[in-house]
C-alpha cells in the first residue's frame, strides 16, 4: 500500500495552492525576507512557490537539490531570514488545518534543505 | 443624509478603484478609497500621466473619442508586490465639463492563480510523462514474463485463469557439463556467454512463431502451439531446435568456451498459468513439459531427441531416424527418434528470407 502524501491529505492541488498564495503573501509583505522578492517577476516567484511547496508535501515536484542551491547562491540568505521563512511556512499551514504533527513533519523536511539555501 | 452623500460614500467604499480625471489635463478631481490605496498618488502626482507613467495618454483619448471608452491592463508595483489591473475609461461630463471615469478592477490573485496552474499543470504533465515511461517499461518486464495475449488477460483482470493448450510441441534444452563450467571458469564469464546464446535462441524462436517460458539455468524452454493454436507446432519446434545446435556449432568454431547442448521434443497438452502471488512467472505444466524433459536426458551432446507424435509430424520435411524404445520415467515404454539436420535440404527452400544474423544458421 502506497502511503499517501501530506499533498493527498489535505486535498491535493485546490487546497495546496491556498497554501502558496497566503505563504506568498506573508512572506511578501514580510520586511525581513520580503526584500529578496523586490525584483523577482511575480511570476516565477508563484512559480517556485507552488513547486516548492508541492515538493515539501510530496506532490509532484520538479526541484533537486542542486537546483534549490542554483536558485538560491548569491542572494547572501542568512539564517535567520530561513528560520523567518520556515516560522511563516509552518503558521501559514497550521491556519489552513494543517495538524501540528504534520506540520512538524514539513519543517523536518525543509530542515533538510537548509544548507541548500543559506550560505 | 441626502442622496448623493449616500452615492459618494458607496462610491468610496467598493472594491472597485475609481477615479475621475479632468480630460483636458487628466489631473485627479477624485479617487475613491480603493483607488487610493492601491495608488496611494501623492502631491508629486497630481496627473494620471504622473501615476502611470507607462500609460499611452494619446491612445487613450483617441480610443475615448472614437468608441466612448477605453480598456488596459497594467502592472503597478506596489512595495515588492507587483499587481495587476484592468482599467476601463469612459467619458462624462460634470457641469459642462468634460471627465474621464476611471474604473480599475485588481487582477493580480487571477494571474497569480494563472501562474500557479501554469506552474502546476507543468509538473504534472511531467510526472505523467515520466509514469508512462515507468509504464512501458514495466510492461516490456511483464511482456519477457509471459505471452502478449497472458499479459493482456492479467492487466485487465488482475488475474491469469490457467489455459489449457492442446497441441502444442514443447522444446526442452541444457547444456553438457554446465555444472563444471560454472565452478571452473569465471560466473561472470560464463553467465555473460549464457545471456548471448538465450538472445541468439530467443531470436530463432521468434522466426518460427515460438513463446519462450522460461530459463532455469542452464534449461531453455520453449513451445510452439501457444498462446495461439498452429497446425505446425511440431514443424515450428524441429525448424527452432535444428537451428539452435547450428548456432551452438558456429559459435563453439569462434570461441575459446564448447557449449554443448541436448534437446528433448514432445507433443501434447500443456496449461500455461501465472503462478505465485509476490513473486510471479509464467509457467507450464503437463505431460509434454515432463516427456520433453525425459527425452532430453536421451540426447547425447548435440542431438535432438522426439517423442513419436513429433516424429509423425515432420517425417516428411525432416531428416529423422528411429532410436528404438525407452522406459521413460512416468511413460513406461516410449518409441524414440532423433532429429538429424539435413543442411542442404533447407538452405533456401523451407524457409527463405530469414532476416538478421541467424539467416544463415
Amino acid at each position: 500500500m502506497v502511503q499517501r502524501t501530506l499533498f493527498e491529505k489535505y486535498g491535493g492541488f485546490s487546497s495546496v495552492s491556498r497554501v502558496v498564495l497566503s505563504f506568498y503573501d506573508t512572506l511578501l509583505d514580510s520586511d525581513d525576507v520580503g526584500p529578496f522578492f523586490d525584483d523577482v517577476d511575480m511570476g516565477r516567484l508563484v512559480d517556485h512557490q507552488t513547486k516548492f511547496i508541492a515538493s515539501l508535501l510530496g506532490g509532484p515536484s520538479s526541484y533537486t537539490d542542486e537546483q534549490l542551491k542554483q536558485i538560491h547562491a548569491g542572494l547572501n540568505i542568512r539564517d535567520t531570514h530561513f528560520d523567518e521563512m520556515k516560522a511563516v511556512l509552518c503558521q501559514t499551514l497550521l491556519d489552513h488545518g494543517f495538524t501540528e504533527g504534520d506540520v512538524e513533519v514539513v519543517a523536518a523536511a525543509l530542515e533538510i534543505r537548509r544548507k541548500l539555501i543559506v550560505e | 443624509m441626502s442622496i448623493a452623500a449616500i452615492n459618494e460614500q458607496l462610491l468610496r467604499a467598493i472594491g472597485v478603484g475609481i477615479a475621475l480625471l479632468d480630460a483636458a489635463d487628466l489631473t485627479f478631481k477624485f479617487q475613491n478609497d480603493t483607488f487610493q490605496d492601491w495608488f496611494s498618488p501623492d502631491s508629486s502626482q497630481p496627473t494620471l500621466e504622473d501615476l502611470l507613467p507607462q500609460l499611452d495618454v494619446e491612445v487613450m483619448k483617441s480610443q475615448i473619442a472614437e468608441t466612448g471608452n477605453y480598456t488596459i491592463e497594467f502592472s503597478f508595483k506596489k512595495k515588492r508586490r507587483t499587481m495587476i489591473f484592468a482599467a476601463d475609461f469612459s467619458s462624462a461630463m460634470e457641469n459642462d465639463h468634460p471627465l474621464f471615469v476611471m474604473v480599475c478592477q485588481n487582477i493580480s490573485r487571477i494571474r497569480e492563480m494563472e501562474s500557479m496552474i501554469d506552474s502546476y499543470s507543468k509538473m504534472v504533465e511531467r510526472n505523467t510523462r515520466e509514469l508512462k515511461r515507468e509504464k512501458e517499461q514495466v510492461e516490456k518486464l511483464l511482456l519477457n514474463m509471459m505471452p502478449r495475449s497472458v499479459y493482456e488477460e492479467y492487466k485487465t483482470f488482475g488475474v491469469v485463469t490457467p489455459t489449457l493448450y492442446d497441441p502444442v510441441t514443447v522444446l526442452m534444452l541444457d547444456f553438457v557439463g554446465f555444472t563444471e563450467m560454472a565452478v571452473s571458469t569465471d560466473p561472470s564469464v560464463t553467465v555473460s556467454e549464457l545471456n548471448d546464446i538465450y538472445s541468439a535462441f530467443d531470436r530463432i524462436g521468434e522466426q518460427f512463431g515460438c513463446e519462450r517460458i522460461k530459463t532455469i539455468g542452464d534449461a531453455y524452454i520453449t513451445v510452439a502451439g501457444m498462446p495461439e493454436p498452429t497446425p505446425d507446432h511440431a514443424m515450428a519446434i524441429a525448424n527452432t531446435a535444428i537451428r539452435f545446435v547450428r548456432y551452438l556449432k558456429r559459435r563453439n568454431e569462434g570461441h575459446p568456451n564448447t557449449w554443448l547442448c541436448r534437446i528433448g521434443i514432445a507433443s501434447g497438452s500443456v496449461v500455461g498459468s501465472v503462478v505465485g502471488i509476490q513473486k510471479y512467472v509464467y509457467d507450464i505444466f503437463g505431460p509434454a513439459v515432463n516427456l520433453a524433459s525425459r527425452l532430453q536426458d536421451c540426447s547425447e551432446s548435440m542431438e535432438i531427441t522426439m517423442s513419436e507424435p513429433v516424429y509423425k509430424a515432420i517425417q516428411n520435411e525432416f531428416l529423422v531416424e528411429p532410436d528404438g524404445s525407452r522406459v521413460l520415467r512416468g511413460f513406461g515404454e516410449q518409441q524414440v527418434y532423433k532429429l538429424r539436420d539435413n543442411r542442404i535440404e533447407f538452405r533456401g527452400q523451407a524457409f527463405p528470407g530469414l532476416g538478421g544474423d541467424t539467416e544463415s544458421i
